[in-house]
């Protein structure tokens, strides 16, 4: 260990130099701090200045995550924006500040094909420094803020939450670790979005079929990737600590037994909540500013007891700023959904090249692919819009050539301009599921889905005539590395 | 009191700051609005709350349910 948390490990698949995994918030912290990526405030702030703090961050090009020393009223410090930009991003994932996107990508598609790496469980944990079971009062604790203005009250928008399966509550596999909007409702009391397509929403169902109450510990502060990880599709059975490990490039991590439900936690987090779902109980929630950045609408969900808060010494509130993309939960949930996506997609179609699903959690989704005859461009989207996360999630999917890079957006509107027939080319498949977020879904929860078509056409497709495409001149790649390097050795 | 949001005036002191007393969080217990005593009006007065995200307390048993409840199994 280089330092407290974080552990310095050899690159594999012939890469040089060393990476970087961190076991818990703090430890990411001071690297960011560290590469200029954090910024400290430390005069007092109002509570409801933070939620602006995340907006104004997220504008700016490789935004810093903020951390705020004092808030008015509360006694421990918050932290945002901490995922909010490709250089927190890429640090994240120990590489270089500086790291273009589709090399995150191609990078994270590596360690994605590590899985399963198991967790190291270990006995004690600093989350377990303080335990209050008695008098419990959230605000004690968390300096607690509204985040959009018309907000139905103060939301843990970052929050990783633990969850067993009702049926098989033993299984490692259906364990659940992901991250819900929580509405705060009391000192003792939340509120939890839980979707029907949601791994929880599934274990909720479960539960309340029964009766039962489904205990849960939300943990706050998490290390980057187990946060990372709570917001990524994976299969229900597999597990997200695995998952930490193969992202972490090899690198098991840590967990450890909540103070008094017993489920498994990250070990590094600051504060873990426990408590319950309490069955079929709804009560009205939201509205919330979302990812498709527009309020949710009140609506009646489900409600949390809280029966415990454990929490590190000078426990620092991790939480994000969302509204009109691109803010902080844009990174987030971009990288993470597109991978799992173009690995579902590669299982069937090995022609896929890449995918990019980072507009609002996968609405719209880019693929490229080679294309082996006609119609096959439509045929990779029909699969995506059957893949657990597309059914719900994609709306709007363009297809285009292998050569195209879906995330450069100046060549995806080149194939759109230059490769679609309007009236052959798109289609729309109705009454599809869909995102009820998504405030253009009907009745929220369904929708139409749209397939862009912008491949080259293929035999026995018509094609109405050759075309040859252009090549870079001999050197570019070269000149790219050499004018790149320049670039950097400018800037330091 | 009254709840901004629904005009109703079952509201209760949710939670007083830990440090010093700067500030009162206010819960209402018929449409769980909450707002903090220091916040601008536009969040904590009845009359300049947007007329928008308004409720009125009636509609909200008839509210979309999510996840809906399943039946009960034998």
């Amino acid at each position: 260990m280089s330092e407290a948390g974080v552990k310095d490990i050899q690159v594999p698949s012939g890469k040089t130099g060393t990476t970087k995994a961190y076991h818990d918030l703090r430890s990411f912290l001071a690297t960011l701090e560290a590469e200029g990526q954090l910024v400290r405030v430390k005069n007092e702030v109002d509570p409801e200045e933070i939620g602006a703090a995340g907006r104004a961050s997220a504008n700016l090009k490789n935004g810093p995550a903020v951390f705020f020393e004092k808030v008015k009223g509360y006694k421990n410090p918050v932290v945002t924006n901490v995922h909010g930009s490709w250089a927190n991003h890429a640090l994240m994932m120990g590489m270089d500040k500086d790291t273009p996107v589709k090399e995150q990508f191609l990078e994270l598609s590596r360690r994605w094909d590590l899985y399963p790496v198991a967790p190291k469980r270990v006995p004690t944990a600093p989350v377990n420094e303080n335990t209050v079971t008695e008098n419990i009062n959230i605000f004690d604790i968390i300096s607690l803020y509204r985040i959009n203005t018309y907000d139905s009250g103060c939301f843990l928008s970052k929050a990783c939450i633990v969850s067993a399966d009702p049926e098989d509550p033993t299984s490692y596999g259906k364990t659940n670790l992901g991250t819900y909007r929580m509405q705060v409702k009391g000192k003792d009391k939340l509120g939890i979005q839980a979707l029907p397509f949601h791994d929880i929403g599934l274990q909720l169902s479960k539960a309340e079929a029964l009766n039962q109450p489904v205990p849960i510990a939300i943990c706050l502060g998490c290390d980057p990737i187990t946060t990372f990880m709570a917001s990524t599709p994976i299969r229900y059975d597999q597990s997200e600590y695995d998952y930490v490990g193969a992202l972490n490039n090899g690198v098991p991590m840590e967990i450890t037994k909540s103070a008094t439900l017993g489920l498994e936690i990250p070990a590094g987090c600051e504060i873990c909540i426990e408590g319950y779902i309490e069955p079929r109980l709804r009560e009205c929630e939201g509205p919330f500013g979302e990812f498709p950045g527009s309020y949710s609408g009140a609506r009646l969900q489900a409600v949390v007891r809280i029966t415990a808060i454990s929490h590190r010494n000078n426990p620092v509130f991790e939480n994000l700023y969302l509204g009109i993309p691109w803010s902080e939960i844009d990174y987030l949930m971009a990288l993470n959904t597109s991978v799992p996506l173009y690995k579902m997609l590669k299982d069937t179609f090995p022609e896929v090249q890449a995918v990019n699903a980072m507009y609002t959690h996968g609405i719209g989704v880019i693929v490229s692919t080679k294309v082996r005859f006609g119609g096959f461009g439509k045929a990779v989207a029909m699969r995506l819009l059957t893949t657990p996360h597309g059914m719900a999630y994609n709306k709007i999917i363009i297809v285009v050539d292998e050569f195209v890079d879906p995330f450069n957006l100046e060549q995806v509107m080149w194939a759109m301009t230059t490769r679609v027939d309007p009236d052959k080319d798109v289609s729309v498949i109705k009454n599809c599921p869909g995102m009820p977020l998504d405030p253009s879904s009907n009745p929220p929860g369904m929708h139409n889905k749209l397939i862009i078509d912008a491949t080259t056409p293929k035999a026995p497709e018509i094609v109405s005539r050759e075309t040859e495409l252009l090549t870079p001149p001999a050197g570019t790649e070269k000149w790219e590395e050499i004018i790149s390097q320049l670039v950097k050795a400018a800037r330091k | 009191m009254i709840c901004p949001r629904c005009d109703t005036d079952k509201v209760e002191v949710m939670a007083t700051s830990p440090v010093g007393h700067v500030w009162e969080l206010y819960l209402c217990k018929t449409c769980t609005y909450s707002w903090r005593s220091t916040e601008t009006p536009n969040k904590t007065d009845p009359k300049l709350y947007n007329h928008k995200f308004k409720i009125k307390p009636e509609t909200i048993p008839s509210m979309l349910v999510i996840p809906p409840v399943p039946p009960l199994k034998a």
